[in-house]
């Protein structure tokens, strides 16, 4: 059987993909260290500033994670037809069927995958919408413990959360929200590779997947 | 002129200590020293603003650190400066006398008279849970705050509900600000507060005439607004990575940083590190305990377990209170127990049904 190459993803979205996953690895490990910070500098005026440089590093990857955030908002809106948000939701009765046909397909009950979309399965598409929303959250808590004492960030932080502890709880939860999903994500990812063979890990890196010719 | 010779104050206030007392407040609150003579004139005016003070759900806690205030002469500066006309603790008179005393300031003063309230107000059951002369809280709150030109709330309680408010908050205790709408409210929260906060916002009404600046939850901003955690002695230890692993450790014996062991410095705002307590130049993480956050809202409920850094995850409706990292790491691991039987099941399948699973193969 033929295959041809079809283009899927656009190089921004490509680029989203990469700095957010690996933001969230630099944050989820900084972050640990922030919240019980593993190491003892016995040594006095030693030349060691641990705990500075885990927040340092965690801040810079903070500001990739909020870059990829907002450069998969703007997709959202802009992107190409299988970037677009009305794609990923289940809105039309296409994505509607898309959606039970792909709860049958990871259950083992169907077998036959739609071929009339080369994005995201609209079960995907949905979980990815959920955690960019969980990312605003999770930025607007982690610039209101940044900068507590900044107009617009007090008003919101005092608004959204009620106090910097709240804040800072919600931040710890999400971070593992994003762990779990992450987890998850590369499981199917890998899955569906296996299951139907189109490229889809090497779609996120060159942006094309590959479907049957018809 | 001012009156510094001290004409019409306590004769046991001297000058010195007077000037002393008005210069601390004015550099609490972050002004210049050329506004020090308009403090003083403001507080020897002889023209003493009104205080009415309002005990509901509380301790006595803030009366008690004022009394014994940080500075020898704030106990009576504030009885000098301010004409202390109810405060049910501290006043001589009892029963009819001290009713009539609140009636009479009320019915004189009214719309001119400050209203502190210390303690927060119980609302549910149309307020029972706590009456002072067969009177509600409620009513009290509302009857007294009606004639107030301004209302200080003290306390954590009159400010954020306290200890009462906490989870359940069974008498349904909320502080002044949820209740009272129409007055012009300073919050002067902490478990207690500093003497210094009270002083400071006092003497900035007396001599400007209005309050301090105030952050969004009404805190004065000389107070309040600066993290503890940005100005406390032990910040070079937390930037080096030099942590108390456990109290009574070597390490907690060298000085480190508390932050390990609980210490809410990061998300607590108020001048504690700066101002600090008693006139002995101590506040808690200088004595080496970590700061419990008490000057921020809900403290009961988000400040807990004071030796962690996070409060614990309470799952509605399961009864599940868990340690947040522990919880995370174990729904990790039902995820990948759930993964690994979806993965088995799916090469089950192939192998029963042959190579045929999937179109391609």
């Amino acid at each position: 059987m033929a295959y041809e190459k079809k283009k899927a993803w656009s190089i921004l979205l490509r680029l989203y993909h990469w700095a957010f996953a690996l933001s969230i690895v630099a944050l989820c490990i900084t972050g640990f260290y922030i919240h019980d910070p593993w190491t003892n500098t016995v040594a006095e005026g030693s030349q060691s500033f641990v705990m500075t440089w885990m927040r340092f590093i965690h801040f810079v990857a903070g500001y990739v994670f909020t870059g990829a955030m907002l450069a998969r908002i703007f997709l959202y809106i802009f992107g190409n037809k299988w970037e677009r948000l009305p794609e990923q939701l289940p809105v039309t009765p296409r994505n509607i069927k898309n959606f039970f046909n792909t709860l049958l397909r990871y259950s083992y009950i169907k077998d036959d995958h739609d071929t009339d979309r080369l994005g995201h399965n609209v079960l995907a598409g949905m979980t990815y919408v959920a955690i960019i929303v969980a990312a605003v959250f999770q930025t607007i808590s982690g610039f209101y413990l940044l900068f507590p004492e900044i107009g617009t960030w007090e008003v919101y932080g005092v608004m959204i959360f009620g106090s910097q502890q709240y804040a800072r709880y919600i931040h710890h939860l999400l971070m593992w929200l994003f762990m779990i999903f992450a987890f998850i994500h590369l499981y199917l990812v890998i899955w569906n590779d296996i299951k139907e063979p189109e490229g889809l890990v090497s779609a996120i890196f060159t942006g094309v997947k590959f479907q049957h010719k018809t | 002129m001012a009156d510094t010779a001290n004409k019409t104050l306590d004769p046991r206030l001297n000058r010195r200590g007077f000037l002393k007392g008005c210069t601390m407040a004015a550099a609490a609150l972050g002004l210049s020293e050329t506004v020090v003579p308009k403090m003083v004139e403001a507080a020897t005016s002889g023209q003493r603003p009104p205080v009415i003070w309002m005990h509901f759900q509380e301790c006595t806690g803030c009366s008690e650190t004022l009394l014994r205030g940080a500075h020898p002469d704030l106990a009576n500066l504030i009885l000098d400066i301010i004409s202390l006309d109810y405060h049910e603790t501290v006043m001589a008179a009892a029963g009819y006398q001290a009713e009539e005393a609140l009636h009479d300031s009320m019915k004189k003063n009214r719309g001119k008279y400050i209203m502190v309230v210390e303690g927060s107000i119980p609302t549910k059951e149309d307020g029972i849970y706590c009456k002072v002369a067969g009177k509600t809280a409620l009513d009290s709150l509302n009857e007294v705050a009606a004639g107030a030109a301004a209302i200080i709330a003290i306390g954590a309680c009159a400010t954020f509900g306290g200890v009462q408010a906490a989870s359940p908050n069974p008498t349904g205790a909320v502080g002044v600000d949820k209740l009272i709408t129409d007055k012009p409210i300073v919050n002067i929260a902490g478990c207690p507060p500093n003497p210094v906060n009270f002083l400071g916002t006092v003497l900035h009404f007396m001599t400007f005439n209005r309050f301090p600046a105030l952050d969004q939850l009404k805190r004065p901003k000389f107070g309040y607004g600066r993290r503890i955690h940005d100005h406390c002695e032990r910040r070079a230890h937390f930037d080096e990575g030099r942590f108390v692993e456990q109290f009574g450790d070597e390490f907690h014996q060298a000085g480190y940083c508390l932050y390990k062991v609980g210490c809410k410095g990061p998300e607590t705002f108020a001048n504690c590190p700066t101002a600090r307590f008693n006139e002995m130049g101590v506040w808690p993480v200088s004595i080496g305990h970590g700061c419990i956050g008490c000057t921020e809202p809900a403290f009961w409920d988000t400040m807990t377990p004071f030796y962690e850094r996070i409060p614990d995850v309470n799952i509605p409706g399961t009864g599940i209170i868990e340690d947040a990292d522990r919880l995370g790491t174990q729904i990790l691991g039902v995820t990948a127990a759930a993964v690994g039987i979806h993965a088995a099941v799916g090469i089950g399948k192939r192998l029963i049904k042959g190579k045929s699973g999937s179109d391609e193969s």
